[in-house]
């Protein structure tokens, strides 16, 4: 209602006054942010000058309390009866001094116990010395305090004596709030003067706008020239842009003024040729004569229509080219179906046609553009090579490129055109050959089109010896490209995987997700745990993903900050203390187990606990001498990690070592060599082995057993995360959002000895039924800086040492 | 042939009328997109032409309608727009063909009949052109009334070629066509097949034409 008939009446109002619905006004917006920081300022301030003022207000009462206490100390003294006092005037005159408050004193001396005053006064933390001690304390208000102490000599000896002098707060208030008030009242008044500067300078400095709007609006419409003036740095951008306006508005003027010129010319031309020779014809004198006029009319009347298609096409692409956005488009469809369909036209069926586009860098031609206008563009070149091709014409058109540009090319077996006639050949009405003409706009429309893309139009002689004429577009970044056409860019298709898994436990897992993306291989290289961390942190590869089981050193990794961060989709989220930092994620859940010879050792007799644990192997230390097996922790990423967590739990951990070495345990690199060891019966007892991978291998040891204890088993977690220094970031997210997807988790529960994280679903194996069953003695490792500690060198050293030592201690 | 012409402008429509009628056609007229499709519900056809710029109903709407109906009439679109987007040739609407208008007659007759020999060719089983007859059923080909010795493939290609004709099929439409998924046949296959059909086809107004690095355009010669 408001806006209607302010709009029609354009007379009264030139300028529409502000309505509520527009944004404010540019100086409104300066000085409400001015106004805004000044009173977040303000508020600054305030804080800092209360504080200031309450210290202030508070050194300046202490020395009345000083000042009174030291008056009071002077005149303690001794008597036959003990210390006394004899209270001076001054120091109630000093105290008096703040007027409104409420004073207690009390003087004491440990010695003798109160001496005079209020008894039983707070006392401050601090014992009470030679030095004044301040302090506030709650009475039945608040007060203030002073507690100053002397020796004094008595028969005795020498004895202390104190003086305490409490004061009400209410001087100090009012000096504290009397400072704050004028302090905020001096800077409130110097923020409205700045306020004011604000609004002055924001006037003076919006003033050129005001200029511009005038200049613009006393201008007459058909005034197109620029607006003059010298605009300061801030508006200049909007000053060029104006007059970059301006300067394409009166191009397009001049361009439809030529246009209108020249349109109404030809046609008016070959209008009146048609008449002309309707006219012949109708008063023809005989039916020959007049059906020759006819003819010629027929024909003169068959140019026209094609001139005006051409002048239609020619100022459809000149308008396209002002209006149309160019979008990011694959050129090799275009051309192919643009031929396509050319190729019915009656007049190809004898003339050799060939398209080439093989040298095309990757395949792909993709531009920024306008199809309709291109289109247009190579309807017009063929038209051209066919008509001016000659009666043996062949036609070649060929898209091609480099790194920059993509070059599309029509090539006819015609006589061409002489080099000094070619930059004429493009300019409408121009034909250079009178003997096969047509309506002189085809390379114009061409042209206009090139413009219209930022390419290039090129003439020059081809090799079938006719005309060449090339459009060269600029490419569209090469980066655009390849994230629109990830699964095209063939050179990024190879997926890095750098693992401390068995090739033949995770291979099912890498099958499925290479047959979910077609183009692309992963190569998967295993390693040591501990040999993975060094070649990672050595820069080796680089690997796309990184998965180890050492959960300590694959969170030290991250913690230097090699990993990319990404978020994985809400159903493929492992448990809490599985992921670190949105860059690490664990994805099987791995219990450490005992393994044991059924054939050596029975269910019954094994431990429960980890304490049981170490009594047992010493209690049969001659039995089990050499016989029990352990990770090398020098070589073990994993064995470490157990063993060190195993240090975090109990004490006991320290005696399990030393138990170890005396019954001259044996170490091994790896869960299999353990399993099999344990199979064979060289050893009865294998410690902290990676359940999931032992009872995948259990099948072929039938005299392999598993055991739980029953305090605590911890549970370990194959973790991976994608370094920075990937080269197929997006797909190695992918890999690892795959991996904790529910389609690939029972992928790993169905197809791998892992065991997956995630806990939906039934149980599908052996393994995973028995580890549901003890469920309630698992202790996770939790992924993040806490496994760092262990990390540390002396630490490590010192772990090591120890285990060392033990070892070597063992007498062999 | 039997015809419809729909085009509300009157002139226009009385000159193709005119050179339909005189080529023999028998032709009708709409000049309104309702009716016409009115019309079309329980009419038949050989051919339709239709202007898109129709009161009432607009030509692609009627088309549209059309293929809904899973009527499979061969259409020509008549234009005035220079624009051709996809919305005409396209899936879409599916027309089998389009011409701008000022439309030249010769290429209009020209267009009628590929597209009548097409379909001729896909409905019956015999096909004529010139000297050339091709028995669909009995698969056999005959030139100038004496038949030709054509292996499986061969007469594969030809059924395929006749199946497309004035349309251009590229070397894997053929490929695909012509191969079953485990034959994996190379491209230069499909070269050889196509050359050694052509020789058996010289003398006949049907011609394969290749543009090279596009495909195949099968034609009948006489259509001009």
């Amino acid at each position: 209602m408001n806006n209607a008939p302010r709009l029609g009446a354009g007379n009264e109002a030139p300028r529409p006054e502000a309505t509520p619905d527009e944004p404010r006004s540019l100086k409104w917006r300066l000085l409400s942010s001015m106004a805004a920081g000044f009173a977040l300022l303000l508020l600054l301030m305030s804080v800092l000058l209360w504080n200031y003022s309450r210290a202030a207000s508070n050194r300046t009462f202490d020395l009345l309390l000083a000042g009174a206490a030291l008056a009071m100390l002077e005149r303690v003294s001794f008597n036959a009866d003990g210390p006394t006092v004899d209270l001076p005037q001054s120091a109630m005159d000093i105290l008096a001094l703040a007027s409104d408050d409420r004073v207690v004193y009390r003087v004491f001396a440990p010695a003798y116990g109160e001496i005079t005053g209020t008894p039983d006064l707070p006392l401050p933390a601090a014992d009470p010395s030679a030095a004044p001690v301040f302090y506030n304390d709650k009475l039945n208000e608040g007060f203030r305090f002073i507690v100053q102490g002397r020796q004094i000599t008595s028969a005795a000896g020498r004895d202390w004596v104190f003086v305490q002098i409490g004061q009400t707060l209410n001087a100090r208030r009012e000096q504290q709030g009397t400072l704050f008030l004028y302090g905020m009242a001096g800077l409130a008044g110097v923020s409205l003067i700045g306020l004011g500067f604000v609004w002055l300078a924001i006037r003076t400095s919006l003033a050129p706008l005001g200029t511009i709007a005038a200049s613009l609006l006393a201008r007459n419409p058909r005034d197109l020239s620029p607006i003059e003036g010298a605009p300061p740095q801030e508006i200049s951008d909007l000053f060029r842009a104006i007059n970059g306006f301006i300067a394409q508005l009166r191009r397009s003027r001049a361009l439809t003024e030529s246009f209108i010129a020249d349109v109404a010319h030809q046609t008016r031309t070959s209008l009146s040729a048609v008449q002309g020779q309707l006219a012949l014809a109708v008063d023809a004198d005989s039916p020959e004569a007049m059906r020759a006029r006819l003819v010629k009319a027929e024909a003169q009347g068959n140019k026209t229509v094609h001139l005006t298609n051409q002048l239609l096409a020619n100022a459809m692409v000149i308008h396209r080219s002002d209006q149309a956005q160019l979008d990011p488009m694959e050129l090799r469809p275009l051309v192919r179906d643009t031929l396509a369909e050319l190729l019915r036209d009656r007049r190809l069926r004898e003339i050799t046609i060939s398209y080439e586009d093989a040298q095309l860098p990757d395949g792909v031609g993709r531009i920024r553009g306008d199809a309709i206008s291109i289109r247009e563009a190579l309807r017009n070149l063929i038209d051209n090579a066919i008509r001016h091709g000659g009666p043996e014409n062949s036609i070649l058109i060929e898209l091609d490129g480099d790194t920059r540009s993509i070059r599309l090319t029509v090539s006819d077996g015609g006589p061409g055109i002489a080099p000094a006639d070619r930059a004429r050949a493009t300019e409408r009405f121009t034909s250079i050959n009178r003997d096969t003409a047509g309506s002189g706009l085809g390379l114009a429309i061409v042209r206009s089109v090139a413009e219209g893309h930022d390419a290039k139009l090129e003439l020059g002689a081809s090799q079938l010896g006719g005309l060449r004429a090339s459009l060269i577009f600029p490419r569209l970044a090469a980066l655009l490209a390849a994230l629109l056409l990830t699964p095209i860019a063939a050179k990024a298709s190879e997926l890095t995987i750098f693992g401390a898994t068995d090739r033949a436990a995770i291979e099912p897992v890498l099958d499925a997700f290479e047959a979910k993306v077609p183009g692309w291989t992963i190569s998967y290289r295993e390693f040591q745990t501990v040999d993975l961390y060094d070649a990672v942190l050595a820069g080796e590869g680089p690997p796309d993903v990184v998965i180890s089981s050492a959960m300590d050193l694959q969170v030290d990794l991250v913690n230097r900050g090699m990993a990319q961060r990404f978020v994985l989709p809400e159903d493929s989220q492992p448990p809490d203390w599985a992921r670190w930092r949105d860059e690490l994620y664990g994805f099987t859940f791995e219990p450490a187990a005992i393994l044991y010879n059924k054939r050596i050792l029975s269910r019954e007799d094994l431990p429960n606990s980890h304490r049981d644990l170490s009594s047992f192997i010493r209690d049969h230390e001659a039995e089990l001498k050499g016989r029990v097996g352990g990770y090398d922790l020098r070589r073990s990423g994993i064995g470490y990690l157990y063993a060190t967590q195993d240090l975090i739990q109990s004490v006991q951990a320290q005696r399990l070592f030393e138990v170890l070495g005396r019954a001259s345990a044996r170490v091994y690199l790896g869960t299999a060599e353990m399993t099999r060891a344990t199979g064979s019966g060289e050893i009865a007892l294998a410690l902290n082995v990676i359940s999931s991978y032992a009872m995948a291998l259990v099948p072929d040891h039938p005299d392999v057993g598993v055991h739980f204890l029953s305090d605590y088993n911890l549970v370990m977690s194959r973790t991976a995360f994608v370094p920075k220094t990937a080269r197929a970031p997006a797909m190695a997210a992918r890999f690892v959002a795959f991996l904790l997807s529910p389609e690939g988790q029972s992928l790993i529960d169905r197809d791998t000895p892992l065991i997956p994280i995630a806990a939906a679903g039934a149980p599908l194996t052996d393994s995973a039924r028995l580890l549901r069953a003890s469920s309630g003695s698992f202790l996770p490792i939790r992924l993040g800086p806490g496994l760092l500690t262990f990390l540390d060198r002396l630490k490590r050293e010192e772990v090591l040492r120890s285990w060392d030592a033990a070892m070597a201690g063992n007498g062999n | 042939m039997r015809m419809l012409l729909v085009e509300d402008n009157d002139e226009l429509a009385e000159t193709v009328l005119d050179r339909l009628r005189h080529e023999g056609h028998s032709v009708d007229r709409e000049a309104d997109g309702e009716e016409a499709n009115a019309l079309l519900r329980h009419a038949r056809f050989d051919i339709i032409l239709l202007d898109i710029n129709l009161p009432g109903r607009s030509g692609y709407e009627v088309l549209r309608s059309m293929r809904s109906r899973g009527d499979s009439t061969p259409v020509i679109v008549l234009t005035a727009r220079s624009e051709i987007d996809d919305r005409v040739v396209g899936l879409d609407a599916g027309a089998d063909d389009y011409m701008v208008k000022p439309v030249d007659f010769r290429e209009l007759s020209a267009r009628c009949r590929v597209l009548a020999r097409r379909r001729a060719g896909a409905s019956s089983n015999l096909f004529t052109a010139g000297t050339l007859r091709f028995d669909r059923a009995a698969k056999l080909a005959f030139v100038s009334d004496k038949p030709i010795e054509l292996r499986a493939k061969e007469l594969q290609l030809l059924e395929v070629m006749i199946d497309n004709l004035g349309r251009m099929l590229t070397k894997e439409e053929v490929a695909d066509k012509l191969y079953t998924f485990r034959e994996s046949p190379s491209l230069n296959a499909v070269e050889q097949l196509v050359t050694r059909l052509r020789r058996k086809l010289e003398g006949t107004p049907l011609v394969i034409k290749t543009a090279r690095g596009l495909g195949y355009l099968p034609y009948v010669s006489d259509d001009e």
